[in-house]
C-alpha cells in the first residue's frame, strides 16, 4: 500500500508576473471534486478526505515506472492545460500518514514526527494534548491506551492505530457520477441573462472534467436557474420560463462536443435570446445525453492542415444567432416547375462521412437547357407598355418561347411560356408569359437573372 | 541619355516582392484562383482571383453578373462550403450544378441588417471548412470593410464582397476593385469589366467579357440571325 495525498494549492496573487491569459484556468464550482475526478486516471482508489484527494497507488506504480516517475508524471500533467492545477503532493504507507505530511508540509517526515493537529481526529483535544505535552504523534502513541481511551474517547485511539497501518482502513472509493449534475449558487444575484454567463463558465469548466474522465462528448445539455420567488413576476411564462420560477434552457450540439470554447459562445448566443423576468439566485447544469468521444491524438508531422471552427461548430453558431431558418441549404427536387427544381431548407448538419455524390445524378440534365444562375423566390410581375414588358428599360427577347405547363397534380397548375429577354440595363433575364389568363391580357413576369 | 523606363526594365531588380515598378501589374508571391477567364487573368496582379483578400465587385443597381464572374474560380478552388451571405436572389442550382457547383457546398445564410451580415462574414471567414464567401454589403463603413479584410489575410479563401455601383468614390481597404455591368454594344450577354484599383497601373479602358452562354448565343443566332 502507497497513498499519495494531493492538494490544488491557492494560486498566489503575483502582481508582477504577466501570465498569459490562455493560460489562466477557469475557476471551478470545486476544484477538490475536479482533482479527484482527474486522480482517476492513474489509479481506481480515490477518496476524498477532509480537504485533500487522496489516492492509493501501490498497483499502479509498475505501470508508471516507479513512485518516484509517477510522482513526477503527476506534477508534470498537472501543470499542461487544460487542468493547470498547481499540485501539492505528500506520500505515505498509510491514507492518514500522506494526509498528515501534506498538512504538515513536511513530505519526509517520520510518522512518529508529525504534529498532533495534523490527525482530524486529534484536533477536538489539542488543547488538552498540549497541556499534557504531547507534541507529536510519537509522544501520543506513548500514553497508555486504556487511559487515553477512557479520556479522550477510542476514535482518536482508532485513526492513531489506522495512521500507523496496525488497524485496516478501509474507504469507499471515489466513482465517476454516470450523468454530470451539479448545482451552482451564484455569489452575487443575477439580473439579466449575459451575466448568468460568468457562472456558466465556472460549471462549464467543471463539466469538461467530468467528460475528460468519462471519456465522453457532451451532446445536449441542460441550464436550469432559480427566479427568486419573492419577485411578482417569478410566475412568468415564456418560452424558458414554465410559471414554477424555475428557468429552463437547453443546448444541443450537432457532434459530440467537449470544447469550452465552442461550447461557452453556443451559451453566450442562446442566453442572448433569453429575458429573466426576475433575479437569479443559482444556476444548475445537467447532462441529457452524451456520446462516446475519442482523444484527439497529437500529429508527427506539422501539423498543415486550414486553421479554424469546424463546419458544424459555425454553423451552429450562425443558428444560434440568426435563427436556423436563415441558414439553408440547397438540395435538388425533381419537378418541371423552376421553382420546385430546388429545395432551400435549414442546413442539415451531417455526420463527417465524407461528402457523397449529392445530387450528383439530378446534375445530368439531359440537353442543353438555358436555365440562370439566380432564381427569384417569387416572381415579380413586369411592366408592359404597347411595345411589350419593361424592366429597367424595353425588354428584347432573345429566345423563346419556351413552353412549360405542369403543376397541375399539385392543384398549383401553371401554363408559362419561358423567354430569355436583355434589358438594357439589368443584363439577361429569365422571363415568362403566364399563359393563364386573368383579366383578358397576358401577364409577364420576372423569374431569373443569367449572372 | 538613356530612357529610364528602359533601365527599369532591363535591369528588373528583384529587391522585394511586394515592390513594383509603376508600369507594371505586381508580382508578389500571392496565391491566386484563376478566374477561367484568360483575359480577365491578365489584367489581374499574380493572374488569378487572390486568396486571402477583399475583393469587391461594384454593380448597377438591377444587374447581376456576379455568378459569371466568381462561378469558375469557386469550382476550381475545392470541396469547401461557399458562404452567400445576404444573397439579394437564390441560387439556381440546375444551372449551378451543370456549371459544376454541387449543391452540398452552397450554404446560404439570410440576415436582415448590416450588422449581422458583417458578423456572419467574419465567422464564415474563421471557419476552416469554408473556401469562399460571397457577401452583399450595400452600405459598409470602410472601418468594418478593412476589419473583413484584415481577418482574411493569410487564409486561403476567397472573400468578394458586392457593392452598388455608386460606392467607387468612396475610399476602400480592397486591394482588388472592379465595376461590372451589361457592355452597350457586342453579344447578348457580354458585360463589360473595368478593375479600377489593383496593385499596378489603373486600367485605361474597360475590357468586354465575352458570352459565357455558349448555347444562348446560338440559340440567339439561330433566332435572330
Amino acid at each position: 500500500m502507497w497513498w499519495l495525498a494531493l492538494q490544488v494549492q491557492d494560486p498566489d496573487p503575483d502582481p508582477d508576473q504577466d501570465q498569459d491569459p490562455v493560460q489562466v484556468p477557469v475557476p471551478l464550482v470545486d476544484p477538490g471534486l475536479a482533482l479527484a475526478w482527474w486522480a482517476l486516471r492513474f489509479t481506481p482508489c480515490v477518496v476524498r478526505l477532509d480537504e485533500a484527494v487522496l489516492m492509493e497507488v501501490s498497483a499502479s506504480e509498475r505501470l508508471f515506472g516507479g513512485r518516484a516517475a509517477l510522482v513526477s508524471v503527476l506534477q508534470t500533467a498537472a501543470q499542461r492545460p487544460p487542468e493547470c492545477f498547481a499540485l501539492r503532493l505528500a506520500s505515505g504507507p498509510t491514507a492518514l500518514a500522506a494526509l498528515g505530511r501534506l498538512r504538515a508540509a513536511a513530505p519526509d517526515a517520520e510518522c512518529n514526527d508529525l504534529p498532533c493537529d495534523v490527525l482530524t481526529a486529534a484536533r477536538p483535544f489539542s488543547e488538552t494534548l498540549r497541556n499534557l505535552g504531547c507534541q507529536n504523534w510519537g509522544h501520543l502513541r506513548a500514553l497508555p491506551r486504556a487511559g487515553l481511551a477512557r479520556r479522550l474517547g477510542t476514535p482518536l485511539l482508532d485513526a492513531l492505530d489506522r495512521a500507523y497501518g496496525d488497524r485496516p482502513d478501509p474507504y469507499v472509493w471515489l466513482q465517476l457520477p454516470p450523468v454530470f449534475d451539479m448545482p451552482l449558487e451564484l455569489p452575487t444575484v443575477v439580473e439579466s441573462a449575459s451575466a448568468l454567463l460568468f457562472g456558466a463558465q465556472r460549471l462549464l469548466a467543471q463539466l469538461l472534467g467530468w467528460l475528460q474522465s468519462r471519456q465522453l462528448g457532451v451532446l445536449a445539455m441542460e441550464w436550469s436557474w432559480q427566479l427568486d420567488t419573492r419577485r411578482a413576476n417569478a410566475q412568468h411564462r415564456d418560452a424558458h420560463h414554465d410559471g414554477s420560477g424555475t428557468g429552463r434552457l437547453c443546448l444541443r450540439t450537432a457532434q459530440p462536443s467537449r470544447e469550452r470554447a465552442h461550447l461557452q459562445r453556443l451559451l453566450a448566443e442562446h442566453l442572448g435570446h433569453v429575458q429573466l423576468p426576475a433575479p437569479v439566485g443559482a444556476l444548475r447544469l445537467r447532462t441529457l445525453e452524451t456520446q462516446v468521444m475519442d482523444g484527439a491524438s497529437a500529429s508527427l508531422l506539422p501539423d498543415t492542415s486550414a486553421t479554424g471552427h469546424t463546419q458544424h461548430q459555425f454553423v451552429e453558431r450562425l443558428m444560434a444567432r440568426l435563427g436556423s431558418a436563415n441558414v439553408r441549404g440547397l438540395q435538388m427536387r425533381d419537378s418541371h416547375l423552376p421553382e420546385a427544381m430546388q429545395a432551400s431548407n435549414a442546413w442539415a448538419i451531417k455526420p463527417s462521412t465524407g461528402s457523397g455524390p449529392n445530387g450528383a445524378t439530378s446534375a445530368a440534365t439531359p440537353g442543353p437547357r438555358l436555365l440562370p444562375t439566380w432564381l427569384l423566390a417569387t416572381p415579380r410581375p413586369l411592366v408592359v407598355h404597347a411595345d411589350g414588358p419593361h424592366y429597367h428599360g424595353r425588354l428584347q427577347l432573345l429566345t423563346g418561347p419556351r413552353r412549360l405547363e405542369g403543376g397541375w397534380l399539385e392543384a398549383r397548375p401553371a401554363l408559362r411560356d419561358y423567354f430569355v429577354a436583355r434589358s438594357p440595363q439589368a443584363g439577361v433575364l429569365w422571363i415568362y408569359r403566364d399563359r393563364l389568363l386573368r383579366d383578358g391580357t397576358p401577364q409577364w413576369f420576372l423569374h431569373g437573372f443569367f449572372a | 541619355m538613356p530612357d529610364p523606363a528602359h533601365i527599369l526594365r532591363s535591369q528588373a531588380l528583384p529587391i522585394r516582392a511586394d515592390v513594383w515598378p509603376a508600369h507594371a501589374l505586381a508580382h508578389a508571391p500571392l496565391a491566386v484562383v484563376p478566374t477561367g477567364n484568360a483575359e480577365l487573368d491578365a489584367e489581374l496582379p499574380a493572374g488569378g482571383w487572390p486568396l486571402g483578400n477583399l475583393i469587391e465587385i461594384l454593380q448597377p443597381v438591377a444587374a447581376h453578373s456576379e455568378w459569371r464572374l466568381v462561378l469558375p474560380a469557386l469550382v476550381r478552388q475545392g470541396v469547401g462550403v461557399v458562404v452567400l451571405v445576404g444573397a439579394p436572389h437564390r441560387p439556381f442550382l440546375p444551372a449551378l450544378q451543370a456549371e459544376g457547383l454541387l449543391a452540398h457546398r452552397l450554404l446560404q445564410v439570410e440576415a436582415g441588417d448590416a450588422t449581422q451580415r458583417l458578423w456572419t462574414t467574419e465567422q464564415a471567414l474563421q471557419c476552416a471548412a469554408v473556401n469562399a464567401v460571397l457577401a452583399w454589403l450595400p452600405r459598409t463603413q470602410a472601418g468594418s470593410l478593412r476589419r473583413l479584410h484584415l481577418m482574411a489575410l493569410g487564409q486561403d479563401k476567397l472573400l468578394f464582397v458586392m457593392r452598388p455601383q455608386d460606392v467607387q468614390s468612396e475610399a476602400s481597404p480592397a486591394p482588388l476593385r472592379l465595376r461590372v455591368q451589361p457592355a452597350d454594344q457586342g453579344p447578348w450577354d457580354a458585360v463589360c469589366v473595368q478593375v479600377f484599383k489593383r496593385r499596378g497601373p489603373p486600367m485605361s479602358s474597360g475590357l468586354v467579357l465575352q458570352p459565357r452562354h455558349a448555347h444562348l448565343r446560338l440559340a440567339c443566332e439561330a433566332q435572330i440571325g
